[in-house]
């Protein structure tokens, strides 16, 4: 009864001092949102990076030179790192005993495709890659036909296409024996991926394939010319034993000594999502980290909020404690009055939160996730805010001398 | 008359350190008051007259002497049992009314009830009752600022009333009112006491003092005189 009495007096003291409370409710608001901002991107990062792992291919490994998610000030380690050349891989492709499904591939992006006067925008992803890597990495091919061996051997200039292409630049129209134009050279089509759909807002179908050997004469980029190797193991049990064989033929190919650390990264779907973890790990850290600091802001105002409406209220206070009220009654209500205030910025700072999560999970394509636990976080921190914010205040007003609180004008 | 007293006091001080002097507010007070009497204390201001009615509203303890309400001791007692004997046992009527600005009628005459733990419908209940007996019904849900001087002492009466309390402690409570409407406020307490209350009147107005039973005048923090009331002007009250 008197938590509510007190609740309906912190609703009281917002709309009686609209602007001060709704100004300091904002930061709380703003240091919610980002937790709960962090948290549900975080959220919804890893049901997404989760799906498209599986996608991957169950017993997949990847030798990089780099790893693909590269957080903070690493780089230093693996500025050095040599390229993996495609000699190099080859190679490595043809030491491996334990399995036959070894790709080599590489990738670079900006590329305008053409078709008469048709063309794309310069967006498209070109990959250069073997007959393996369709098998290795779940792709599947819904009209025409892979690479063959042959074809990757002599570096024709063939092309498998994804669905965006097909849709942009041939409308319909078959285009299974038509050729593109890429950079001046042309390219017989002679595949369709399945589309793919997208991951963080980047179309998966916007991308050609051409034979590794043709990519590697014409297609370099000039920022090196590191291949990616991707591999699969034939089964769950012989996985540990390629990904050993593996790392211990590209140890010796690349004259790495015993005691030296591996000069190039060896990727498993754990390894990626280990990455994958530290990255969101550093999201909701920052998140969190500037959540509780301007908590802290929120709270300092809270109190001075607080302090304000007990000076204000010190005649009321002394009628309160002239007709009977105890010090316990003084002080509980004006904490429940902070916890009021704090929860109702909290409330704003979740909803928009929320709000914030979804835009994102549209934007990437994601089922949206709320984060209960950092729901539940919020209105925790948002109590604990008021008790320990509202506490000195409150304990101030219970102090107050009767006498001296009815005298004040 | 009753044989024990409600409020006994004696020899009670109350003493202020001002700029590491002391001045005494009270000097050795001694005086006894009764069931259902109605008493009026007087002097000018600056007489100590309010901090003797703090002490007897139990809102302020001397520095020295014996102060029992109703037999306890009130020295003894601490902050919390102070505000219980206030909620149980004192009705405050102030000069300034001293209602919450932003409650109705009955939230403000609620406000003692909840203090001791009375259920919301009886507050209520209690509340509306003790409205209608000074005359206010028809007020309810008016806020401080909606109603007359007049209309807003009467509500802070009946918040005084409504615990049933053992004494009416009223302070100057016709200060801010015109003179019809304070004459009506005296009435009031003259019925409340008729039918049996106990009623403590702190003025400095003659004219307000006569309406009393029994007069105590004090002066430089000691009572000048303590006297019955030979100018009967509650019988006037009666035409």
């Amino acid at each position: 009864m008197n938590i509510l009495e007190s609740i309906l007096q912190a609703f009281e003291s917002v709309r009686s001092n609209t602007l001060r409370t709704i100004l300091t409710l904002l930061s709380i608001s703003i240091g919610i949102f980002s937790i709960i901002g962090a948290g549900s991107a975080v959220a919804t990062l890893d049901s997404a990076v989760n799906t498209q792992l599986v996608a991957m291919g169950e017993n997949s490994f990847m030798i990089r030179r780099t790893p693909t998610i590269n957080i903070g000030n690493s780089w230093r380690k693996y500025r050095n790192r040599k390229d993996i050349t495609y000699a190099q891989a080859k190679e490595f492709k043809n030491n491996i005993e334990s399995t036959d499904l070894i790709s080599i591939s590489d990738e670079t992006d900006g590329y305008t495709a053409k078709v008469g006067n048709l063309s794309t925008d310069p967006d498209i992803s070109l990959i250069g890659c073997d007959e393996n890597f369709f098998t290795i990495k779940n792709m599947q091919i819904i009209e025409g036909r892979s690479f063959s061996a042959q074809e990757v051997l002599s570096a024709t200039s063939t092309a498998i296409i994804g669905n965006d292409i097909v849709l942009k630049l041939f409308n319909g129209r078959k285009a299974i024996g038509e050729y593109l134009t890429l950079k001046n050279q042309q390219f017989l089509i002679v595949g369709i991926l399945k589309s793919q759909g997208s991951m963080f807002g980047k179309s998966l179908d916007n991308q050609i394939m051409i034979p590794i050997s043709t990519f590697m004469r014409y297609h370099t980029d000039e920022w090196g010319s590191s291949v990616d190797i991707t591999g699969q193991a034939y089964s769950k049990q012989s996985f540990l034993q390629t990904v050993d064989e593996s790392i211990g033929t590209m140890r010796s190919l690349r004259n790495v000594k015993p005691w030296e650390d591996n000069s190039f990264e060896i990727e498993t779907n754990e390894t990626i999502s280990n990455q994958f973890a530290s990255f969101t790990g550093y999201l909701s850290m920052f998140g969190i980290a500037s959540g509780i600091i301007s908590l802290l802001a929120a709270g300092v105002g809270i109190m001075n909020i607080m302090l304000v409406s007990v000076k204000e209220r010190t005649r009321e206070i002394g009628i309160r404690k002239a007709i009977g009220a105890k010090k316990n009654w003084i002080l509980f209500q004006f904490i429940i009055e902070a916890i009021t205030l704090c929860q109702l910025g909290g409330i704003i700072g979740i909803a928009f939160g929320v709000i914030a999560a979804n835009g994102l999970s549209t934007l990437i394509n994601a089922e949206t996730q709320i984060p209960l636990f950092w729901v539940l976080f919020s209105v925790g921190t948002c109590t604990l805010m008021g008790l320990i914010f509202g506490s000195y205040p409150a304990w101030k007003a219970a102090c107050l001398d009767p006498i001296e609180a009815l005298r004040y004008e | 008359m009753n044989d024990n007293p409600l409020i006994h006091i004696q020899n009670i001080s109350k003493v202020y350190e001002m700029g590491g002097e002391q001045v005494f507010a009270l000097r050795d007070i001694s005086l006894d008051i009764y069931p259902n009497e109605y008493v009026a204390l007087m002097g000018p201001s600056g007489s100590g007259k309010s901090t003797l009615m703090n002490v007897l509203g139990c809102l302020d303890t001397p520095s020295t002497g014996i102060y029992t309400f109703k037999g306890l001791d009130v020295n003894e007692m601490s902050d919390n049992d102070l505000a219980e004997i206030r909620n149980r046992e004192i009705g405050f009527v102030f000069q300034t009314f001293n209602l919450l600005p932003r409650a109705t009628a009955v939230k403000n005459i609620e406000l003692p009830l909840i203090y001791s733990g009375v259920s919301s419908s009886e507050r209520k209940s209690r509340a509306i009752k003790v409205l209608q007996d000074v005359g206010l019904g028809e007020r309810l849900t008016h806020k401080p600022n909606e109603l007359s001087g007049g209309q807003r002492q009467r509500v802070a009466v009946a918040r005084a009333l409504v615990t049933n309390p053992s004494i009416i402690l009223a302070d100057e409570p016709t200060g801010n009112l015109d003179t019809k409407t304070g004459i009506e406020i005296m009435k009031l307490f003259r019925d409340l006491w008729l039918k049996g209350n106990t009623v403590i009147l702190v003025t400095h107005e003659e004219d307000v003092a006569r309406y009393a039973q029994r007069i105590i005048r004090i002066r430089d923090g000691k009572v000048e005189s303590d006297e019955k009331n030979t100018v009967s002007q509650y019988s006037q009250g009666t035409e």
